[in-house]
């Protein structure tokens, strides 16, 4: 590993951070690792106790113990708003993590994830190739296969690729949400080519100037999500000005460990929406928008961009914050009966809750019903699914059978990991649900309230 | 005090060992490698650090007990673990030891919304438990900060507390019943909502810190989630202003359902967190003070609150408009012991209680320790309570500061003793306080409770270090009067300092110690004297409250009811301390010129001293609302059965300074010794009383209890009267017979609007009551009420007066899960035509009376077989005053536990077995067979 630049290397340097836990335990509750184990060392009180004991010198970076713990954890952040300390425990994960990545390379599985998405080219070729795949139907037909019963060995390779085409289908738009009341006039782009020249609606008062972050997943099997901010913010009075699509955000690397290479992304991003003149930096992934606020504390030891990532984090909105400050606007109605999952890297990652619950409010006929447990991980968290299948699969278990329970037509989450995670443990479940994004939901309402025209 | 040394200091598990250990839970149930075992190497208390040779994570009992006996034939000691919350290191392993974990254990076995009861594995988190209650408008009461994290099973071997329990009680008011694997990996069931009250071994194993065994499953009382609620932040210049307001509040009769002071140190410390309530960061200090109840009393209640810290000089008051307002001042609150990691490397959560008048006294003085020692000193306290959390700030990294923390806290804790406090008031001995243990207990009170832990766990593997300093070499050496093996002599030279060495002398005096003697003893010294005489020759011996007592058969008597019965009463602290002489008429008297009173109405108690209502544990229709006996108890002194005179518990509100031999000393019947005086925690005189009644019919009245009983008004009493119709006057006519008529009547106290709104409500909801109502001026307010006349009246009517159930008896019936119809049924076709009984629904308990001709009228074949039936079914039938024939149940291990336990008071075994309810209540017994306890 090359020398760190612009920040400390692993643990080192953590000391504060570390020291300010004082084990007081309130983090283990909401811990999904500890709920299903019970396990402290697979707590967040555990895993940063190994980890000081590591920075403190009395367990070996080697030790099996800290990989293993570090492993299973799902990054979901929940131990943060419950951590009267203050810990910043996702911060500390991903040092640690990197402490692990500099004795043990990080496994096949993640740097092809790295690859397919972390390299623009590839994430391209990967988005196209995967939508002609899900169009096939195949992905569909495959996931489900044995749904609902436990075939096979949990976390088992066939287990996998089971789980992995389930989730590819399920990022496909639902069809339930463009009523069949209504007339289908998709102005939709086709996917993944995001129609750059599109001005709707262009800013009159102007709430300011805003650049979309287009991303890797998102762009490449969720471009009507984006598409949908960017029409819901410019209904709103957003100024959308077009950005240089420079990839990834790096939050892949940063959960691997792998934090030069997050700060290289930090820096080509900051720089891309620099350039692009905004005052407002808007994220439709949650995960990326997690990143991106945290930006900040990854370039702090970075005398060149320190100030400059401050100043970008302090830009950086979920989509449903912008809209939240601008009202939003309601739309006409859409009778649906959903359930609202957060994403763990909105919830408790951003904090951010009121502002979905102000979109929602614009969309008449809406019903909300919370998930039982909705804080609660759903077992996504990237490859997690894939690197920890049991574990994972019985977190995913959990809160599909939570969703299910609301008895809702539809389950609403704002992050593609979450969606594609609830999508496929529903396939698998023989569930017949339909997994949607909050703003795909707003602008199916502003479509039926004409705001975009004909 | 010998610290371990960090991690790592222990030989992991041999292979072989946790491979037999996962046969049995399971390979994730089994942890052996050393760096996963780092996790466990501490609770919340950092300042202990031992890594265990493993843990070991049960899912069930069967699976602990099966850990136990693996683990027990090897000797290696074992420790209890819930969340690893604790705040005296009492979860950390001992050396050679491994942890038994709960968390796996955490499923919510049973919630009995109809008997306010749930039965939880040990690993249910606190919180969980009142989420899972709330549909049903029930919670789970106690409260400790660590609530949303901490363990039911954690809760009882600490016997935890909280903010609310200056109200509502601390964990062991709410602990019905417990299953235990004991030292030798047996299975045992402690108590039991369905079981009639024996000795209160349940009472003794709460706060048992891990010491007699693991709790694996849990039997807990719900209660009704108030319906209104109001809370107050008050703003101070500094903590003794704050503290004066609390006084205030106090005396002005008010009870409110927490008060919680921080000082400055601590309000900047929250917020500068993610928990900021908004406290001003400029205060000298912040009150919180929260009232919960009835709607229509609480504005009133809440300004005259606020009234009051206005005149203590309160500069600033706010109450929190909303839900959320208000979780906010509880979020600070509860969080604050965390919030603190961010401003300081390590830190030191203390925690001591002393009677509140001595909280100004207290905090200037741990201001001066903190002041001297050169150490940041932060405090947070459960005002209403005086239970103090000081908290000292420091870096374990710096010896020499580490050095004086533990100074500074062990002066801190001796001036809290030295104030009458304790050194801990919720968060255990442990570790931390073990050195401390003697600064509170004598050694002669420290030995018994070596010998109650040695009953439960003879091999000493459960947790061994913890909580109980180690026996001095050579117990019986001279420095330790009264020390085991010393015995009755050791006692009797310190009951009488410098007096006779012969115990003769004494017994002459009193006439000898012959079978149809009567002692009546008139000073704690002489109790001591004869008990010494009677254990060390021993001659069985009857400890009886009053005379009048047929039933002690050809023995030696000790009449307890001429000691002293000097009051000592402490308004300010809403506490007395009474000698055992005192009737409990007088005791009264006293306390409501105070404006206070003792809230237990045992039926048919006129004329009782204080030390026969604490001996006989009994309890009326107040209980469900107000505690029993042994909730109200807060220390006891107690001549033990060999003479030894034992301090058990204090004058403090809140204490867990060792095996709490408190709860059982209520309901020792004289097993024991004689108990000689009591200490009470007192509640404010209610202002307003109203009894509704209706009444009708068998069936209405029977369906009225059940809807009353979940209500959400919660009454100080609810009692169903079931009458009974006389052969003559309704022959055939069955129950139901137009002629006699049940009742249903519900006993309100309180504030004035509270009382009317709950008595308009019931009104409303439940018409047809007649209402009667009075204010409570002076003792005695509910003699002539009619829940008593009612209780007391259908006890007596047999007899055509009061029934003296010396004479008579007083049966008790609990139903477990036979219906209560089916259980009325049966008990109708038993008794006597004509004797009605009385219906507990709160308590989930029925009770008749009879007088001496009826007894012989009841068919004793048939009595033994409902008993029987009712046993089978998880319920119980037992005379509670006087004796039936055939009621005695089978020995079970149990009996072979209380008599262990009474032979650590008793090693002779001379005290009489016939108040024994369990087994004895029909078996006459002479003198016991030599005790099995060594």
């Amino acid at each position: 590993m090359s020398a760190p630049e612009g920040g400390t290397l692993g643990l080192a340097g953590q000391d504060e951070k570390l020291l300010a836990c004082v084990h007081c335990g309130f983090c283990l509750p909401v811990c999904p690792t500890y709920r299903v184990l019970g396990d402290e060392a697979d707590s967040p009180r555990g895993r940063l106790h190994l980890m000081r004991a590591v920075a403190e010198g009395r367990l070996p970076p080697e030790d099996p113990s800290f990989h293993i713990h570090l492993d299973r954890c799902l990054g979901c952040r929940a131990c943060e708003p419950v951590c009267p300390a203050g810990v910043p425990y996702g911060e500390l994960l991903e040092h640690a993590r990197e402490e692990v990545s500099r004795i043990r390379p990080s496994g096949v599985l993640t740097r092809l994830l790295l690859v397919a998405f972390g390299n623009r080219w590839w994430n391209r070729f990967v988005g196209t190739k995967g939508r002609i795949l899900r169009a096939t139907g195949l992905p569909a037909w495959w996931g489900s296969l044995y749904a609902g019963s436990h075939h096979g060995r949990p976390g088992g390779v066939g287990d996998a690729v089971r789980l992995g085409m389930a989730m590819l289908a399920a990022s496909a738009p639902w069809p339930g949400l463009k009523g069949s009341a209504v007339p289908v006039a998709d102005p939709e782009s086709p996917d993944g080519s995001l129609d750059d020249s599109t001005q709707v609606g262009s800013s009159v008062e102007g709430l300011g100037r805003v650049g979309i972050l287009k991303g890797c997943v998102q762009q490449g099997l969720f471009g009507r999500v984006g598409l949908a901010t960017r029409r819901t913010l410019a209904a709103n009075g957003y100024q959308v000005v077009e950005v240089e699509d420079v990839g990834c955000c790096g939050a892949l690397h940063a959960h691997a460990g792998r934090l030069d290479e997050a700060r290289g992304r930090a820096r080509r991003q900051i720089g891309a929406f620099r350039r692009a003149g905004v005052e407002w930096v808007a994220v439709d992934a949650a995960g990326c928008g997690a990143a991106m606020k945290g930006y900040g504390a990854l370039l702090a030891g970075d005398p060149e961009w320190a100030d400059a990532a401050a100043e970008f984090s302090a830009s950086v909105r979920d989509v449903s914050e912008l809209l939240s400050m601008a009202g939003p606007r309601p739309g006409a109605r859409v009778e649906l009966r959903a359930a609202y999952d957060p994403p763990c890297h909105l919830l408790h990652g951003q904090g951010v809750s009121e502002p979905v619950h102000d979109l929602f409010r614009a969309v008449p006929g809406l019903t909300v019903v919370p998930v039982p447990d909705g804080g609660r991980c759903c077992g996504g968290a990237g490859i997690y699914g894939l690197t920890q299948g049991e574990l994972g699969g019985e977190i995913t278990r959990e809160k599909i059978r939570c969703i299910h329970d609301t008895g809702a037509d539809v389950v609403l989450s704002g992050n593609p990991g979450c969606m594609m995670q609830i999508g496929g443990g529903l396939l698998r479940a023989g569930i017949d649900m339909g997994v949607v994004h909050p703003v795909e939901l707003l602008d199916e309402s502003y479509r039926r309230a004409g705001l975009y025209g004909k | 005090m010998t610290r371990p040394a960090a991690g790592g200091d222990q030989h992991p598990l041999e292979p072989r060992m946790a491979k037999r250990l996962a046969e049995v839970v399971g390979s994730a149930g089994v942890v052996t490698e050393p760096g996963r075992l780092l996790a466990y190497e501490s609770d919340a208390l950092t300042r202990f650090r031992r890594s265990p040779r493993a843990v070991i994570l049960p899912r069930t009992t069967e699976e602990a007990a099966r850990v136990v006996r693996l683990l027990v034939e090897e000797g290696i000691p074992l420790t209890p673990r819930g969340a690893g919350t604790g705040l005296s290191g009492g979860g950390v392993a001992v050396p050679g030891g491994v942890l038994v974990g709960t968390s796996r254990m955490d499923r919510i076995l049973t919630l009995d919304p109809g008997r306010r009861l749930a039965r939880v594995q040990a690993g249910v988190v606190n919180s969980d438990l009142t989420v899972a209650a709330e549909p049903h408008g029930l919670h789970y009461a106690p409260d400790p900060s660590s609530q949303a994290a901490c363990t039911l099973g954690g809760n009882v071997g600490e016997n935890a507390g909280g903010p609310h329990c200056l109200k509502y009680g601390v964990t062991t008011r709410y602990v019905t019943g417990v299953t235990v694997v004991t030292g030798s990996g047996e299975v045992v069931e402690l108590g039991g909502d369905g079981r009639c009250e024996s000795l209160d071994l349940v009472g003794l194993f709460v706060g048992s810190e891990g010491r007699l065994g693991l709790a694996t499953e849990i039997e807990l009382r719900l209660v009704p989630r108030a319906r209104g609620v109001r809370t107050l932040l008050a703003v101070f210049s500094s903590t003794e202003v704050a503290g004066a307001a609390v006084s205030d509040i106090i005396a002005a009769g008010l009870l409110p359902a927490a008060m919680e002071i921080m000082d400055q140190g601590t309000i900047q410390a929250v917020e500068a967190s993610i928990f900021a309530a908004g406290y001003p960061t400029d205060a000298g200090a912040v009150l919180v003070v929260e009232f919960d109840g009835t709607e229509a009393g609480l504005d009133a209640e809440a300004e005259a609150a606020e009234a009051l810290c206005r005149e203590a000089g309160a500069t600033q008051l706010r109450r929190a408009r909303t839900e959320a307002e208000r979780q906010a001042l509880w979020q600070g609150r509860k969080k604050a012991f965390g919030a603190f990691g961010r401003i300081t490397p390590d830190l030191i959560v203390q925690d001591a209680t002393v009677p509140r008048s001595a909280l100004p006294g207290v905090l200037a003085r741990i201001t001066e320790i903190g002041r001297r020692h050169r150490l940041r000193v932060a405090n947070v306290f459960h005002a209403g309570d005086g239970n103090l959390h000081p908290k000292i700030l420091f870096d374990r990294r710096d010896p020499e500061l580490v050095e004086r923390v533990e100074a500074a806290s062990r002066e801190m804790m001796q001036a809290c003793v030295e104030a009458g406090g304790t050194i801990t008031g919720e968060h255990g001995v442990g570790l931390d306080k073990r050195d401390y243990m003697h600064l509170v207990h004598g050694p002669q009170e420290l030995e018994v409770m070596r010998a109650i832990q040695g009953v439960f766990d003879p091999a000493g593997v459960w947790n061994p270090g913890k909580m109980l300093p180690p026996a001095p070499d050579g117990a019986d050496s001279q420095d330790t009067p009264g020390a085991r093996g010393k015995g009755a002599d050791g006692a009797e030279a310190k009951g009488e300092a410098g007096g006779e060495p012969d115990a003769k002398v004494g017994v002459e005096a009193h006439g000898g110690a012959d079978e149809n003697t009567r002692w009546e003893p008139s000073s704690v010294q002489e109790v001591s004297r004869l008990l010494a005489y009677t254990s060390r020759t021993g001659t069985p011996v009857r400890i009886v409250g009053r005379d009048g007592d047929p039933n002690s058969g050809a023995r030696l008597r000790l009449v307890a009811s001429g000691l002293p019965g000097e009051v000592d009463h402490a308004p300010e602290d809403l506490t007395v301390t009474v000698g055992a002489g005192c009737p409990i008429e007088s005791l009264q008297d006293r306390l409501a010129a105070s404006g206070q009173w003792l809230p237990l109405d045992v039926p048919c108690s006129r004329g009782w001293r204080v030390g026969e209502l604490v001996a006989r544990g009994e309890w009326g229709p107040l209980a469900p609302a107000y505690g029993r006996v042994r909730d109200l108890l807060l220390g006891a002194e107690l001549v033990a059965g060999d003479g030894r005179v034992l301090q058990l518990g204090g004058r403090v509100m809140k204490n867990v300074a060792g095996l709490d031999l408190v709860r059982a000393v209520a309901g020792s019947r004289g097993r024991w010794g004689a108990v000689t005086s009591a200490t009470f925690r007192l509640m404010p005189m209610p202002r307003a009383h109203a009894v509704l009644a209706w009444e009708g019919d068998r069936d209405a009245m029977r369906d009225l209890a059940g809807r009353l009983a979940v209500h959400p008004v919660l009454p100080a009493s609810l009692v169903r009267v079931v009458a009974q119709p006389r052969e003559t006057d309704s022959a055939g006519d069955g129950a139901g017979g137009t002629s006699v008529r049940d009742r249903v009547l519900v006993r309100l106290l309180g504030s004035s609007p509270t009382v009317d709104a709950e008595a308009r409500e019931l009104g409303t909801d439940f018409p047809g009551a007649t209402v009667w109502t009075s204010q409570p001026r002076g003792p005695g307010f509910l003699d002539d009420d009619p829940v008593t006349q009612a209780v007391e009246g259908e006890a007596g009517e047999g007899q055509g007066g009061k029934l003296d159930h010396e004479e008579g008896v007083l049966l008790e019936l609990r139903c477990g899960t036979m219906n209560g119809a089916t259980l009325e049924g049966k008990l109708a076709r038993l008794l006597p035509s004509g004797r009605p009984w009385i219906h507990l629904p709160l308590a989930g308990v029925w009770r008749v009376s009879l007088g001496e001709r009826e007894v012989d009228a009841v068919d004793p074949v048939s009595l033994a077989g409902l008993a029987a039936e009712l046993r089978n079914q998880g319920g119980d039938l037992c005379a509670l005053r006087g004796r039936v024939p055939g009621l005695g149940r089978p020995e079970g291990p149990l009996d072979l536990l209380e008599r262990r336990v009474c032979a650590v008071f008793d090693p002779a075994g001379v005290l009489d077995t016939a108040p024994i309810l369990r087994g004895g209540a029909g078996s006459d017994a002479g003198p016991r067979s030599s005790p099995e306890a060594k």
